[in-house]
């Protein structure tokens, strides 16, 4: 199957700056919604731009449904945007926001309102047509700004921190709603955010990006069970995450002591990083394979259903979570659940 | 906070309501209140033949000030706005921000010595009240709608009209005109308001047949005072025409904007 989206070998540079995006490359299947996160500044909303045609690629191609698109205007590319701050038209009520895309394709009036009117019942506004902007609260307008975004059946729909702007709330009703919606209307999505529980709960595949770079790209699973480096395994989830070094074949040396871990072909003296995720990190003294640890508890956050601790041994601070209330006395973690990860990659740009 | 407020409202309203008592009164001399009701001095102002001339010139200068400070300033605020070099920018700023730095009688010299030469001998021309009025309130319009385009982030707007599928004249002519619709409504209120009550420039530049109302007002204080004030009274209902017309012109962009939505 041909990519909705697809991006090759794309850079951008802002000029007299080093800000920008690097070797882009990323393909959006049919139906598919790849969230792409990252810490801000990493080049998330340029990647939106050169997609959306507000910017030019230094380098690289763009396509969309099997067309190169890298030199087409935005208004031809027939991209569904859904922008940070939304972008609603104010001088136009609900309706007409929706049928403005079907005007500038030449449906008569009457058609585009039936149209509009429709997708406006499809994202579950019925009833609140005739309003403007003004007049609609945060997820409302969310739910217009999509219906506009998709009522043209747009080769690949766009979404640039939509939710940013809703409360906490809001937001986790919206990406439902968003995955519904886009799941209805079978369109290939690219979801640009910040927030990386947003992006493992609604996505497909999830990108992460750091200074321009798509560091992996993978299922959210493959990314929380799997990260391919120290930056990856640390912006998604929680970590612990130490620096250290191969001490044979199933053991590494870290801060907080050497510690056992399943097979692994590494030379010894590798310079890698070490992650255990909190879950991993399991109550009670443990067997005698385990890596064992006594120390004390130094921060206990109880949070209804779970309950997140640092538990602070010789060389370092174990962060853990539970659903147990007792004392906690002693950690331990299984070999199998202490990650080797390549250590922090450092580009030369 | 209340009382101050209140002092400078009476303050600024009492001149306004003795203008209007003034207007209805018979005999006006040395007290406090003018004695009798009449109507005879505004039938007097209706009657006379310079402040009729004088109000019709008033009107349509306006209305040609307000039409021209719209179609310069709209494109030029937004070709400002829209301008990527920092230097372009300011540079339009400084430029329409000019003829409010400069007094309107510098202004009003200028004219002279333009307009009286033999190449451009139109002074006394209606059309130099028209173009100086246009020069002295584009500042207002174009700051105005240059705030709301900020505020609106029209960049953004456009951007999406562009991903929609409009194209320029699309975009300008659906989206942008109309989102400033209040801010046009707005600066043209404060351009009619200083195209008819401005003195210093047409009292120059105005030539004997189309001297606005301004000019002719003035002379109306060597004469009884009762007709000055009914006089004085004309020229407010003059504004408050011209910005119910304005407000007018808000809900006209509406219409236009909705119309083919």
């Amino acid at each position: 199957m041909t990519a909705s989206l697809s991006l090759e070998a794309m850079s951008f540079r802002y000029p007299g700056s080093a800000a920008g995006v690097a070797a882009i490359d990323l393909a959006v299947r049919e139906r598919e919604l790849v969230a792409v996160i990252g810490p801000s500044g990493c080049g998330k909303s340029t990647l939106i731009k050169l997609i959306g045609g507000f910017l030019a690629p230094d380098a690289g191609r763009i396509g969309l449904g099997g067309e190169d698109v890298t030199a087409a205007p935005p208004a031809r590319r027939g991209l569904g945007i859904v922008f940070q701050s939304l972008a609603l038209f104010p001088h136009l009520r609900a309706w007409e926001n929706v049928a403005f895309p079907l005007k500038m394709r030449g449906l008569g009036r009457a058609e585009r309102r039936r149209a509009a009117m429709e997708a406006i019942e499809r994202v579950g506004l019925a009833g609140l047509a005739n309003r403007r902007p003004a007049q609609l609260s945060g997820g409302q307008q969310q739910r217009v700004a999509l219906a506009r975004a998709l009522v043209f059946k747009p080769r690949a729909l766009l979404l640039d921190e939509p939710l940013s702007a809703l409360d906490a709330a809001t937001r986790l009703a919206m990406r439902d709603e968003i995955r519904r919606i886009q799941q209805e209307y079978g369109v290939a999505a690219l979801h640009i955010t910040h927030d990386q529980e947003e992006a493992l709960s609604i996505a497909d595949r999830v990108a992460v990006m750091r200074a321009g770079r798509i560091e992996q790209i993978d299922t959210p699973e493959a990314i929380y069970d799997r990260p391919a480096n120290r930056f990856v395994a640390g912006f998604v989830g929680h970590a612990n995450l130490w620096d250290g070094t191969v001490a044979g074949s199933d053991a590494v040396s870290t801060a907080i002591g050497t510690l056992r871990t399943a097979p692994q072909g590494r030379a010894a003296g590798a310079r890698i990083a070490v992650l255990v995720r909190p879950e991993h990190v399991r109550i009670g003294p443990g067997g005698e394979r385990d890596n064992r640890f006594s120390g004390a508890v130094t921060r206990d956050r109880f949070l209804g259903a779970q309950r997140r601790f640092d538990f602070t041994v010789a060389g370092g601070t174990l962060a853990g979570v539970t659903a147990t209330r007792g004392a906690i006395a002693a950690v331990h973690v299984a070999p199998e659940d202490v990650t080797i990860l390549e250590p922090d990659p450092t580009h030369t740009n | 906070m209340a009382w101050v407020t209140g002092l400078f409202l009476v303050y600024l309203l009492l001149p306004i309501v003795l203008l209007v008592v003034g207007s209805f009164g018979e005999v006006w001399t040395n007290t406090l209140l003018p004695s009798g009701i009449t109507g005879k001095w505004y039938a007097a102002v209706a009657g006379d033949p310079s402040f009729r001339r004088a109000f019709l010139t008033s009107l349509w200068v306006t209305a040609a000030t307000a039409a021209s400070v719209t179609l310069i300033g709209v494109p030029l605020a937004y070709a400002l706005h829209r301008a990527r070099s920092r230097w372009a920018r300011i540079g339009g700023r400084v430029l329409a921000s000019l003829p409010v730095a400069v007094p309107p009688l510098v202004l009003a010299f200028g004219f002279i010595l333009v307009f009286s030469s033999d190449t451009l001998p139109f002074l006394g021309s209606g059309w130099v009240l028209v173009g100086g009025l246009t020069a002295l309130t584009l500042p207002y319009m174009v700051q105005t709608l240059a705030a709301d385009m900020r505020h609106l982030d029209l960049e953004t707007l456009e951007q999406a009209a562009a991903s929609l599928g409009a194209g320029q004249r699309q975009r300008f002519l659906e989206i942008v005109v109309p989102a400033l619709r209040h801010s046009l409504a707005a600066a043209l209120a404060v351009v009619c308001a200083i195209a008819i009550g401005e003195f210093q420039l047409v009292n120059l530049v105005a030539g004997f047949l189309n001297r606005p109302y301004p000019v002719v007002l003035l002379q109306a204080f060597y004469g009884a005072t009762g007709f000055a004030c009914a006089a004085t009274v004309v020229l407010l209902a003059l504004a408050l025409i011209m910005s119910l017309a304005t407000a007018g012109t808000r809900s006209g962009i509406r219409a236009i904007g909705a119309s083919g939505a």
